[in-house]
């Protein structure tokens, strides 16, 4: 790729810019279609019960109402989930959340069909709800699914902790306890799903992985994959929320039955019962550190709550066990790791996919540690922190990266600017305090995984050049990444270019649109095209106007020969290269996987982004609230492809992140959602987030690093929590174990430990 | 949508209200029922989408248009509230293919990303500089703390107004 300074490239404007600032982009939950109806579907009214009967005459008898589906209307699996298919599309017997569908209505409006679903009557004989994870697998406990209430148990062990705790000098244990977080995309899911006059089904509704969605919706329909098209792309943002079916099934059962389009688009409170949230997790640590001062005993207790259904919790278990040693070398550890259903909605995938509450977890250890060995906190992390060659955390190789080592000093030179700001303190009872963390995160699915990635170029008719992909864009940026790779590797312009997403009718499979692999798969899979691609446009421009070969070259516009005095001569345009070309279209595909560790270690990830994170806080003595008003990262990810969608990602996922530990929680009380819309669910507003943030991006690779840029969706979001935990540490005094932050036990610890807030500002 | 079946249905039973206002500086006569939410009038009746829906209780304002100069939520307000009004809504803000200042100062600092608040938020900014051409980083927070947005954590957004104020002020 052409070198090209970061700060050259932050004026980039994005190529779905123009459309979303005018509103003129249409999502596909803004689509109409004549003849066109509305669907609801009706969920459980338990969180847990056995369904007795379902009827459903009234509801059919409403004028107005064209279609009622229950699972005697599902032809094929009833069933769903992206690895094992356990989630029912329509209950037949039995309820596990609140979330749980039983019926769907299509009818002429809105509020036929939702006056249809009142009248649905169904008779549940109420179970006990099994909403304490903790108690999931003890004897007793009702089990909700036939193998019982363990989704999953993954371990990590190395060397002998045991024996290594009796030659520790220090030893912390503490146990942390992070929440269940809502991904909170503006555009709740939906969309429209139209029955095709030839039998087939268009589905036009966001997800991350349109031709997964396509072999799921062909499982439960029983309709050939080749029958389906998924249109997956604009979304109104996701974060991992949207990549499991939604009301896809629904919408296309709806449709088939009634045989006109069907729009489902679910208010923010069917979308809080029936959405995926992050996994509340308690993690229990225990890490001893020797007399030098390095850690050798690291001992790790995870229970996570999937909730009702499996979904992506085994795989969110295993990337928690993985990145519980973060980036330390750690000779012994012993990391244990459970999933377990319980009636408590459904957590699945979210930006971080657990790494972000073992590092919640292992930083706030660093920092005990440090504490009590009262050495300085990333000096303490420096003695630990892995090097170059080091291997990855659970045995594998992974790509050899500093990242590690320069995440830690270009945060610890920012926190020495910090500290010398000056600080004038507001008003007496409010205090100040600093706190930093780092962290390592993998990219793509992981060893042993199916992670295939593609693409396709290809001149068209038109002499428009044609970049495929199988992405989507739910606001992360990825448009913008294609066109500016390909436009680079090129020489081509913006305007010679036509990107397609996000539609299986057009697109070849790259894989799904998660796991921080877009924008690395995207380089990698212009460095295999790139060549070939050319060489056909130039052979073809040499056999059109006899320029030698080795003379052409592409570039803007057309095909062109520079002069001996540099003088670029252009020989024949893309329009006429694509119109005087008696043959087919010229395209170059490629099929390749996400690069993968060679140690058959499963899960193990391979590229590694890296993040560090300065957070400084205001807590105000009279009430306990903390406000943030610095939050800094240095991100070392590899070159950075465009620096406004960089910049945008890490300040938007570390301000997601300070919605996770300071403000969100959808609580659950006996598998009830305590809170179901944004009124009693905060998630940060302007005058929760630091006016500026710094993002520092660092750009080098190993020499010889032929991987090219990571993706940077997951790894703002990553180290935020434990950053922000120290800086109220450091301001009160109150070691934060739960998220998110109480003011409550701040206030009691400030008062407890009689903090002096005169001495403390004059500090 | 197929607007003679859905209205036939919904008129057998619901009274209707004759509704006579601006939008976009076009007259609109419609019959809805009295209490539809403007926010459907927009998106379902007039095919308005650019205004969005999100939480339908008046707190993300997703759905912020103009009426009468005032920002308003769409998903709060009534048919009949909105009787003999003028209303700008996002569609209404950049005319003739000519983007709105405030709309290229998006663009251009990394304002969006998914876009779904954009067109909420371009309003909330409209209507801020329209009161307070150069406002401070208080104005800011205040004029924009109805507006939620998920994406950017903020920073683009602030950094688009802050470029408006620093044109505006050139400019006095």
């Amino acid at each position: 790729m052409q070198q090209m300074k970061a700060s050259e490239k932050r004026n980039r404007k994005r190529p779905d810019g123009p459309d979303k600032v005018t509103g003129r982009l249409n999502y596909l939950t803004d689509l109409h279609f004549p003849n066109m109806l509305y669907g609801k579907i009706k969920r459980s009214a338990y969180p847990h019960a056995r369904i007795l009967s379902i009827y459903t005459e009234e509801a059919e008898q409403l004028p107005g109402v064209r279609a009622v589906v229950t699972f005697k209307d599902v032809p094929g699996l009833n069933a769903f989930g992206i690895v094992t298919p356990d989630q029912p599309v329509l209950c037949e017997d039995t309820v596990r959340y609140v979330g749980d569908a039983v019926a769907a209505v299509a009818a002429d409006t809105k509020e036929i069909a939702e006056h249809a679903c009142s009248l649905i009557a169904v008779e549940y004989d109420p179970l006990p709800v099994v909403d304490d994870p903790a108690k999931a697998l003890d004897a007793g406990t009702p089990q909700l699914h036939p193998d019982g209430n363990l989704l999953h148990k993954a371990h990590f062990y190395k060397g002998d902790v045991d024996d290594a705790f009796y030659k520790c000098t220090e030893i912390i244990e503490e146990t942390y306890q992070v929440p269940r977080q809502m991904h909170t995309y503006m555009e709740t899911e939906g969309g429209v799903i139209v029955p095709e006059p030839d039998g087939t089904l268009t589905v036009y509704v966001g997800t991350q992985h349109g031709y997964k969605d396509r072999f799921q919706l062909s499982r439960i329909l029983n309709l050939q994959e080749e029958k389906i098209r998924i249109v997956s792309s604009p979304m109104g943002g996701s974060f991992g929320g949207k990549d499991e079916l939604n009301i896809q099934p629904y919408g296309a059962l709806l449709a088939l039955a009634s045989g006109r389009p069907v729009k489902i688009h679910q208010t923010r409170q069917e979308s809080v019962i029936s959405g995926l949230k992050r996994h509340p997790m308690r993690i229990t640590m225990k890490t001893g550190v020797a007399a030098d001062g390095k850690i050798i005993a690291h001992r790790v207790d995870i229970l996570a709550d999937t909730g009702a259904y499996s979904t992506l919790g085994p795989a969110i278990l295993e990337f928690a066990v993985e990145h519980s040693t973060g980036p330390y070398v750690i000779p012994n550890v012993k990391t244990e790791g459970v999933s377990v259903f319980t009636n408590n909605g459904v957590a699945g995938e979210f930006r971080g996919f657990g790494g972000n509450q073992v590092t919640f977890a292992l930083e706030g250890q660093m920092d005990r540690l440090a504490d009590r060995l009262d050495v300085d906190p990333l000096e303490f992390r420096r003695l630990n922190l892995r090097k170059r060659d080091e291997i990855g955390p659970i045995g594998q190789r992974i790509a050899p990266t500093d990242g590690a080592y320069q995440v830690l000093q270009s945060i610890k030179d920012h926190r020495q600017l910090k500290i010398k700001e000056e600080n004038e303190m507001p008003d007496k009872w409010k205090v100040r305090g600093i706190g930093t963390a780092i962290t390592m995160h993998g990219g793509g699915l992981g060893y042993g995984r199916l992670d295939p990635a593609g693409g396709r170029l290809c001149l068209k008719e038109n002499g428009k050049i044609e970049a495929a992909f199988g992405f989507e864009e739910a606001g992360q940026g990825i448009l913008g990444v294609i066109e500016t790779i390909v436009t680079e590797e090129l020489g081509c312009s913006v305007s010679d270019l036509s990107v397609v997403i996000g539609d299986t009718s057009l697109v070849p499979s790259s894989g799904s649109t998660t796991a921080s692999r877009g924008t690395s798969m995207v380089w990698h899979a212009l460095q295999k095209m790139n060549k070939p691609f050319r060489k056909l446009l130039i052979e073809k421009g040499e056999a059109l106007t006899g320029v030698e070969a080795h003379r052409l070259q592409t570039g803007k516009i057309g095909l062109f020969v520079t002069a001996d005095d540099g003088e670029e001569i252009p020989i024949i345009t893309y329009e006429e290269l694509a119109q005087q070309s008696t043959e087919e279209e010229m395209t170059i595909s490629t099929n390749f996987d996400f690069p993968t560790t060679p140690d058959p270690i499963d899960s193990g990830h391979f590229l590694y982004t890296f993040g560090a994170v300065l957070a400084q806080v205001e807590v105000d003595l009279l009430t306990g609230k903390v406000k943030v008003i610095d939050l800094d990262q240095a991100i070392a990810a590899g070159p950075v492809v465009n620096y406004l969608g960089y910049k945008g990602q890490i300040e938007g996922g570390g301000v997601m992140s300070l919605g996770y530990t300071l403000l969100e929680d959808a609580l659950m009380s006996e598998g009830e959602y305590m809170t179901q819309n944004l009124d009693a669910y905060l998630i940060p507003g302007i005058g929760d987030v630091p006016f500026t943030m710094k993002v520092e991006a660092i750009e080098t690779l190993q020499e010889d690093d032929s991987y090219g840029p990571r993706g940077v969706g997951e790894i703002g979001s990553v180290a935020v929590a434990p950053a922000i935990a120290k800086a109220i540490q450091e301001a009160v005094g109150y070691w934060v174990r739960s998220l998110p932050v109480s003011s409550e036990e701040v206030l009691a610890e400030v008062s407890k430990r009689r903090v002096n807030p005169w001495t403390k500002a004059m500090q | 949508m197929d607007k003679s079946d859905a209205v036939n249905v919904q008129t057998e039973n619901v009274p209707v209200i004759d509704l006579n206002l601006t939008i976009n500086e076009n007259p609109v006569k419609l019959q809805v029922e009295p209490t539809a939410r403007l926010v459907d009038i927009l998106r379902d009746e007039l095919q308005l989408t650019g205004t969005k829906i999100s939480c339908g209780i008046g707190r993300c304002g997703a759905c912020s248009v103009m009426i009468d100069g005032q920002l308003v939520n769409a998903c709060l307000t009534m048919a009949y509230q909105a009787d003999q009004t003028s209303i700008t809504t996002i569609e209404g803000v950049s005319r003739d293919q000519e983007i709105d200042p405030i709309q290229k100062a998006f663009l251009e600092e990394g304002g969006f990303q998914c876009g779904y608040c954009t067109p909420g938020m371009v309003m909330a900014v409209k209507v801020l500089l329209e009161e307070v051409p150069v406002p401070t980083e208080e104005d800011i927070k205040m004029a924009l703390s109805g507006n939620l947005c998920r994406c950017t954590g903020y920073g683009g957004i602030i950094r688009a107004v802050q470029r408006m104020a620093a044109e505006n002020s050139e400019v006095r």
